[in-house]
Formats: structure tokens, sequence, C-alpha cells
């Protein structure tokens, strides 16, 4: 069962009121019956004494009349003199008020010393109980009997309740008394914590504006005779001055209330207004709710920033490519940005709270773990690129890590932040490839150039024994065959010369469409010996193109040769031309219905003396010298092979084959145009 | 906490119990009873101080001398407190006082009435045979002055009696021209015992104008009155006290107390003690002719011997 705060009062006060009453009860009572025996043994013993004074003369005269009146009369004096008797010196009764002979048990049963002022003793008679007091009577020191009284204790037993009743009656009214005062007092206490209790009720539910305090018959300013409005105290009657910083009355101290009570205690409002602690309690929770809502305001503002500037930042960590991880010193993921996650393939809610050995591999792990140990402990970053294969393929990373100390200095985690750079290592790969062709081409041009003379001497040599040759003899035939491959070599050595030599381009406005009329015109009736049919598909709409018309006559020329190598016999090319008003970009499809490029050759058919076809058929060298060119002009040429279904459905192209994109853009008007990016060019292209 | 409450209510409940003050009753049988019966002793020679003071202060005066007594004769004296001074000399005339230590008035009575016969005399503090009486009144009493001036007035005596403290000053008044008549009224001390304490005691109460009292009574009241309060008139000089033997009274009893008596001498340190108690120096033989002067005050104030 549990009781309330004023059941707890009213039991406490009360218990502490019996308590109390029943110690004065026992204390008074002990006291009173106390001096009520003593009193009582005193009047025995002074009426012994005068007694005793009374009878000497009677004794020494062996007047027993006397001495028998002296003892009625002192019987007579109070009812609860019970008896009263005189021994002689010898110890035999001289005179008593017993009725019915002397009792013989009394003579001895309370004796008294000559040396001894009085005697007392408590009798039990069997009926009574009787304080037995003996008094020597002394004459010059000599002893000439005994004085006894016999005082009933009825009597003081009487008085000794009367007493106690009176005590308890008396302390009992004392404490309805303090009862009444003390409920009206602890009720006056109970209401006002209860209106604390209820503000702290309040203020738990959300309720700062709560008024616990009560108002003040005099508040600060009138009592300073202040008008000041700028005091932050001016007409605050919910708040205590010296509770609130930056009042202005020339005595107060500066700052919060740590700061200036000690001032405050002091001022003439403090001492007038001040209660007590209820009071003071009940202005302390008012301000302290002030001082919350304040507090609760500003962190609102601040969890408003820092969500703001959390939100930021995840998102400037999600956006960017490089994945970022933060672990504490045991290992355990502490933050994690999407890329971490895309290249974990987990979740971030899966990563938090895990350690590497929950998310990589053991052989991984144990490097991680090794490294992680190394940076903690030497406080070294780590950098480097790790080769990681898993079922996403291979993948290159650039890692870094580094220690995050705090205030400190100390190192309390470590933050890992890396990118994926398997397509840079593709790259580099390429332009290692690349620097390698051009040193080749660089040589080949060098040995082209030694060679094309001896070439030509051969070639001339051949035909002048060709002219000696009998028709049809074994010798002709054999110099035709020499012939055919000099001019074979003659031509590789001329294409090489071709790639390698540094020409300078001659730009004009360039109808692309009538420069693909031009060349298909040339090459579609050798096509047709072979079968090939091409398609032309203009875009009439097309603008004109600054370019160099020669180079785009040979880019073409060589896009349609690849395509008819590519073909065979019995096939059909398709060229389309477009015009992206969107994009502001011409389009030139070159299609074809051949075999195709394999997945894992078309990354590098733009690169030079790479072909699928044999030494005597091609040099490997149109397709990059095309894409030279196109790049020359600031445009970009692609290749898809099968062709994706969007590009077949946008120009007609086959299902097989492949299609070969070329998109220049044109320039804005009051732009440079190509004119701009065709420069002194080299001819020789190191590909994408 | 309601716990402790409750053991600490409980521990002063029964510390207050403890705390009790009743004595343990001692049990009497009340119906065990006996006759009280005084049985009298046989062969005692009694010896009575004329009771001009309390009985208390005739035994302090002269137990010690009684004392003294018992064992230089080897008699069972014992010392008996008549209360007042004619029961004193009805007892001797009864024989029940052997030994009759009195006044010289009350002697020539006792004498005339009963044939006791006087053996010894005291010496007085002074060391003379006589002793005074004093004739008192109150110091602030300016009526009188003189003699002369307590015509008139209330006059208290300590007994018709008693030497110092009535007859003399009687004799004396009458000396000096004033009569019986003369007082306005003559009281004497109420009895029993304790008269000339009484007479002074009247007089500093203002009851009385006049108070007659052997001398010495004023030592006898210092400590329980201031005496200054009281003024001596006059001084009247008189006999000193006689040992007498009632008329019966074997001679060798007589004897052997006379000749104990006779022995005391103030000089022994053990006697000085006995004679200081008793208020005198010494005690020297007497015979009855040594009170003629007495029975011849008697007349002279017209007291009859025989009443």
């Amino acid at each position: 069962m549990k009781f309330g705060f004023r059941s707890k009062i009213y039991i406490g006060m009360l218990s502490l009121l019996l308590l109390l009453g029943i110690v004065i009860i026992f204390a008074v009572s002990r006291i009173l019956t106390h001096a009520l025996l003593e009193e009582n043994s005193n009047r025995g013993i002074s009426i012994g004494t005068t007694l005793a004074a009374r009878v000497a003369e009677p004794i020494l005269a062996m007047d027993f009349l006397r001495m028998k009146n002296l003892v009625d009369e002192t019987v007579r004096l109070s009812d609860d003199i019970y008896y009263t008797f005189v021994l002689g010196a010898e110890g035999e009764a001289l005179v008593h008020t017993f009725k019915g002979g002397f009792p013989v048990d009394l003579k001895t049963v309370n004796t008294v010393a000559d040396r001894q002022q009085y005697s007392s003793r408590l009798l039990d008679t069997g009926n009574e109980l009787v304080y037995d007091y003996a008094v020597p009577v002394m004459i010059g020191g000599d002893r000439f009997g005994t004085v006894h009284l016999g005082l009933l204790r009825i009597r003081v037993q009487k008085a000794i309740n009367h007493l106690i009743l009176s005590t308890i009656l008396l302390t009992g009214f004392v404490i309805l008394i303090a009862g009444f005062l003390g409920t009206a007092f602890a009720s006056q206490v109970i209401r006002r914590i209860k209106i604390l209790n209820k503000s702290a009720e309040e203020a738990l539910r959300g309720n700062l504006d709560v008024r616990t305090a009560p108002l003040l018959k005099k508040n600060c300013w009138e009592i300073m005779n202040c008008d000041n409005p700028e005091c932050p105290a001016f007409g605050n009657t919910q708040h205590r001055c010296w509770y609130m910083a930056g009042t202005l009355c020339p005595t107060c101290v500066e700052g919060e209330y740590a700061k200036k009570i000690e001032s405050c205690v002091n001022c003439s409002v403090y001492r007038k207004c001040s209660g007590d602690e209820i009071q003071g309690l009940a202005e302390s929770f008012d301000f302290m709710t002030l001082s919350l809502k304040t507090h609760i305001a500003d962190l609102k503002d601040a969890e408003e920033t820092l969500k703001g500037q959390r939100q930021l930042l995840k998102t400037v960590l999600d956006a960017t490519p490089d994945f970022v991880s933060l672990q504490d010193r045991r290992f355990v993921y502490q933050a994690v940005n999407k890329a971490f996650c895309k290249i974990t393939r987990k979740r971030e809610q899966d990563i938090i709270g895990k350690i590497d050995a929950d998310l990589f591999p053991r052989q991984q792990v144990e490097i991680y773990r090794q490294e992680d140990r190394r940076i903690l402990k030497t406080g070294e970053p780590l950098i480097k690129e790790s080769r990681i294969t898993g079922t996403y393929g291979v993948h290159w990373l650039h890692i870094v890590k580094i220690p995050v100390e705090d205030s400190d200095g100390r190192i309390v985690g470590l933050l890992c932040s890396g990118r994926d750079i398997t397509e840079l290592k593709r790259i580099q790969k390429q332009l290692n490839q690349a620097q390698k062709m051009e040193s080749v081409g660089q040589l080949t041009a060098g040995i082209a150039h030694e060679i094309n003379t001896p070439l030509g001497i051969i070639l001339g040599y051949t035909q002048l024994l060709m002219e000696d040759a009998e028709s049809g003899s074994q010798a002709g035939e054999d110099l035709r065959t020499i012939e055919k491959q000099t001019k074979i070599c003659r031509k590789i050595v001329s294409d090489l010369l071709e790639f390698s030599r540094d020409t300078e381009s001659i730009v004009s406005p360039l109808d692309l469409n009538r420069s693909l009329k031009n060349v298909i015109s040339v090459v579609e009736h050798t096509y047709k010996l072979d079968r090939i049919d091409i398609e032309q598909k203009y875009d009439f709409l097309l603008p004109l193109y600054d370019g160099d018309k020669e180079k785009f006559k040979q880019v073409f020329i060589n896009l349609l040769n690849n395509a008819r190598d590519a073909i065979g016999t019995d096939g059909t090319i398709s060229t389309t031309t477009r015009f992206d008003k969107v994009n502001r970009e011409i389009k030139v499809y070159f299609a074809d219905t051949g075999c195709g490029i394999p997945d894992d050759r078309i990354d590098r058919i733009f690169d030079p003396f790479f072909s699928t076809k044999s030494v005597a058929e091609g040099t490997g060298l149109g397709l990059s010298v095309s894409f030279g060119i196109i790049r020359e002009h600031g445009g970009r040429i692609e290749a898809e092979s099968p062709p994706s279904p969007a590009l077949q459905a946008k120009i007609g192209a086959p299902k097989q084959g492949t299609v070969f994109i070329i998109t220049l853009p044109i320039a804005q008007p009051g732009q440079a145009g190509a004119k701009n990016k065709i420069n002194h060019h080299k001819k020789m292209n190191t590909g994408s | 906490m309601a716990r402790s409450t409750l053991r600490f209510f409980l521990i002063c409940v029964i510390l207050s119990a403890g705390c009790s003050q009743e004595e343990p009753a001692y049990k009497v049988d009340l119906s065990k009873r006996e006759t009280v019966t005084i049985r009298a002793e046989a062969n005692i020679i009694t010896y009575a101080y004329l009771p001009q003071y309390s009985h208390k202060v005739s035994y302090q005066r002269h137990h010690l001398l009684i004392e003294y007594l018992r064992q230089e004769t080897g008699l069972n004296i014992k010392q008996i407190f008549p209360d007042t001074f004619d029961k004193h000399m009805k007892m001797v005339g009864q024989g029940k006082i052997d030994i009759s230590y009195s006044n010289p008035f009350i002697y020539v009575k006792l004498a005339h009435r009963y044939g006791a016969r006087a053996f010894a005399r005291i010496i007085e503090a002074d060391g003379t045979t006589n002793f005074r009486g004093q004739i008192i009144c109150r110091a602030d009493n300016r009526q009188i002055k003189g003699l002369t001036d307590c015509r008139g007035k209330r006059w208290i005596a300590v007994d018709p009696s008693s030497a110092g403290g009535y007859l003399y000053p009687l004799g004396y008044f009458i000396a000096h021209g004033i009569k019986k008549d003369d007082f306005q009224e003559i009281d004497f001390a109420p009895g029993p015992g304790g008269k000339q304490e009484k007479v002074v005691l009247a007089v500093y109460a203002g009851k009385y104008d006049v108070g007659s009292i052997r001398e010495g009574t004023l030592n006898v009241l210092a400590d329980r009155i201031d005496v200054n309060e009281i003024r001596v008139i006059a001084d009247t000089p008189c006999p000193g006290w006689v040992y007498a033997a009632r008329s019966g009274l074997e001679p060798e009893t007589v004897a052997k107390i006379k000749q104990a008596l006779l022995k005391l001498d103030y000089k022994l340190s053990d006697h000085q003690q006995i004679l200081d108690a008793a208020n005198i120096t010494g005690i020297i033989t007497s015979e009855d002719n040594d009170f003629d002067s007495v029975k011849e005050l008697a007349a002279q104030i017209g007291m009859r011997l025989e009443e």
C-alpha cells in the first residue's frame, strides 16, 4: 500500500505526537509519582517528627494520657493516617491508636537507629498498603522511645491516578491542538508541493509555460522605483530578478544566477521578495522551465542545423564516387557511404556495427586487420592500390586509410577512402599500348620510307622482266606474282607513310550528303561485283559542316571498305545521315550485315594495326586513321556490334553485323567551330 | 520506517515501565495483638527537678548528675517529671518523689506540709549560693522606665510557688511600695512545664507588660528569640535551690546521696561536665534553718505555706 505525501506527513506527525505524548505521560507520571511519593514521605516524616517532639515531654513524665491524646490527635489529622503508636526505650508499646490490642509485628517491622532521623517502609497488611514511618524520640542524645506513623497508600495512589489521568487528558488535548496546527501547516505545504508537482508534470508533458511561484505583492521595479523597460526583470511578474542575467540595477552583478546570487542576497529586493524554501523551489522551477524552454529552442535550432549539415554531408558522401567508411578502434564500422555499400553489395544497415570479418573474405580480412593495426599503432596513413576479385569481376581499387584523431590527439578510429580505378587501369593499359604503338609507328614509318625505294626498284625490274617474259610461261606467272606482292608491300608502305605523315587540313563548308554520295558512286560498281548493295538514306536538312573534304572522303571510303570486308559477298551496306536538332549534332551511320565484331575485340578496333583480316587484305590502319580524322574535327566515332534494338528502330539497322556511328557536333552561331579544333594535328592517332 | 518507529515506541514503553518507583511491600500480620502493660520498677529512688523548665531541659540539666549518683551511690535513682509545682509537692507528700530539687519557697512548703528536710544546696553559676529573679519588660516599652512604672500594668509570673519567678519579685515590689492590687492583673504561666520560657515569650509577644523569671532563662531562649528585645527592669536576689529528702526516706540513703553530691568538685573535669549541665558550680551541705529568711518573706507577702 502506497501512501501519499499528505498521508505520510499525517502519519508521521500523528506518530510523533503520540510518541511524544506517551513519553510525556510516562515522564510526567514518573516525575509526579516520584514527587507525590516524596511529598507523602515528607508528610509522614514531618508528622512523625512533630509527634516525636511533642511526645518527648509526656514520655519523660510518663504521661500516658497526654501521649494517648497526642497519638489520637495525630490520627485524626487525616483520613490516610492509618495508625500511630509510641514505643518506649525498650521497644515496648506505650500508647497506640489500634483498637483491640497492639499488633505485635509492628514493633519490629520498621526499626530506626538512634543516629537516623527516620526510617520508612512500605507494609502490606493484606488489605492495605501502608507506609510506616518510624522517628526516634531523642532527648539530650538519649533514646527515649520511637514514634510510628502509618500512612495509607491509597490516598497517594488516588492522587497519582488523578495526576496521570490529568496528564493523559492534557497531553491528549495538546496532541489535538498540535494535530490541528500541524494539519493546517501540512495542508499549506502540501498545497504548494502539489502545485509544484502539477507544474513538473506539465513540464514533463512538454508544456514549459508553467507558473508555480505565487505573484509578489511588490515587484523589484516597484521596490527600486525603476522605470527602465530595457531591464529583463522589468514587468516580469512571474520570474525573480535574481535568476535573470543582464538585469540593469546599479548593484546587479553581470552574469547568470550562479555568479550574481551572492551579490543578490544582500539586495533589498531579495530580502523582501524571497520566500521560504518551497517558494524558492517554485521560483527556481519556474526559471528552470524558462531556461529549459530557451535551451530546447536553441537545441532544436542546432538540431535542425546539424540535421541539415548531416544530410548535406551524407549527400556529399553518397554523391561522391569514392567509397568512404569510418571504423572505431575496435574496427567496427560506424559510417559508410553509398559507394561503399555498392562496392560491398550490402545495405548500409547491414554494414554499420559490423567488422571486416562480417563483410569480406578471410584472406582479405587478415590483410585489412594487419594494415589497420599498423595504422593505429604508428598513426601513419596507408595509401595503396588493391586488386580484388569477386562475383562481380576483377576490380582495381585505390585505397587511402588515415587515422582519425580526437581533440586530444588520440587515435579513435580509421577513415577509409577509396575509388574504383578499374577504368583508369584499363586506360593506363591502353595508353601504354598506344605509346608502344607510337614508337612502333615511328619506327615503321622510318622503315617504310627506307624500303619504299627498294620496293620501287623491285617493282620496276619485275615489270621490265615481265616485258621480256613469254606470255603464259611459268616465269611470266612468277613475275606477276612478284609484281602483285610488291604492289601490296608498296600499298602497306604507302598507308604507313600516309598514317604517319603530318598533313595540313583544308577546312571548308562541307555538304556531307554530297561527299558521301560521291564516294558511294565511286565504289558502288565495284561492290556490286561482290553482290553488295548500298542503301542510302539522307537527311536533306543536314547543315553544312566545316571540315576537310578529302579527309572525310577517306573516312567514308575506309568505313565502306571495312563494311565490304566484313560482309565479304552478298550483303547490304546502309548509310544514313541524320541531324539531331536538340543536341545540334550530325550523325552518319554505316551499317553492314557482316559477321560482326566479337565483344572482346570491339574495344580494340580503333587501335593501329589491329585487324581481323589477313596481312594481304589490310594494314590494320584504316579505322585508326578514320578515328584520328573524326577526332581531329571534334567529333567521335563509335561501333555497336550487334546493333541495339533502339538503333535498329532508329535507322533500320540489321539485327546482326556492325554499325559505325560518326557524331559531329555543329558549332553554335558565333562559336569558332571546327576550325579551332583542327590545327596542325599529327596524323598518328593513339586511339580513344 | 514504520517498523523502526514501532520498535522505538516499544523500547520507550518498556523503559518507562521498567523505571517504576514502587518499593517492595513488607507483609505484616496485624491480627497478632497484645495488650499494653507498663510495669513499675521496684526499689527506685525517685529524683524530681521542680518543673520550672520543660521536662527536656530538666532532663538535659540533670540526667548526667543522676547517672553520677547512680554510679556513686549504687542506688537505682531515676528522674521523674511532675508537670506542675503542685504536683511536685504532692508527689513529695505522697512519697513518689524521694529526692526533691526545688526552689527555697517550694522547699519551705514541702518542709511545712510534708516534713521534707533539706540536706544540700547548690552554688550558682556565678559562684554564689543565691540565685536571682529578674523583672523584665519589652525593650521598646516606653511606659516602663523604672520599677514604679510597673504599677497598673499586667504582670505574668512563673508560678505562685516560684521563688525567682514570682515570690522574690513580689517581695521586691512590696519592698518598693507596690502591692499585688496595684497591678492591672497578675497571671501565671500555663502548665505543664516550660513555665519560665512561657513568661518570656508572653512578654516578648506583648501580651503582658511585665514578667518575672529566674535569672538564666533568657540564656535558655537565646537561640529562639532575640533576647535584646527584652529589658531587665530589676534583679531580685534570693537563696539558692535546695535538695530535700522526703519524709520517711532512709537516712542512709539520704546520707549516700548527700555524700555523693557534696563530692562533686568543679575542678574535676568529669564533675565539671555534670555541674555545667546542671548550670551550677557545686553543691554544699544545707539544713532547714538555712531557709528561715524565706519563711519570713512568705509571711511578708502573705503566702500561706499550707496552700
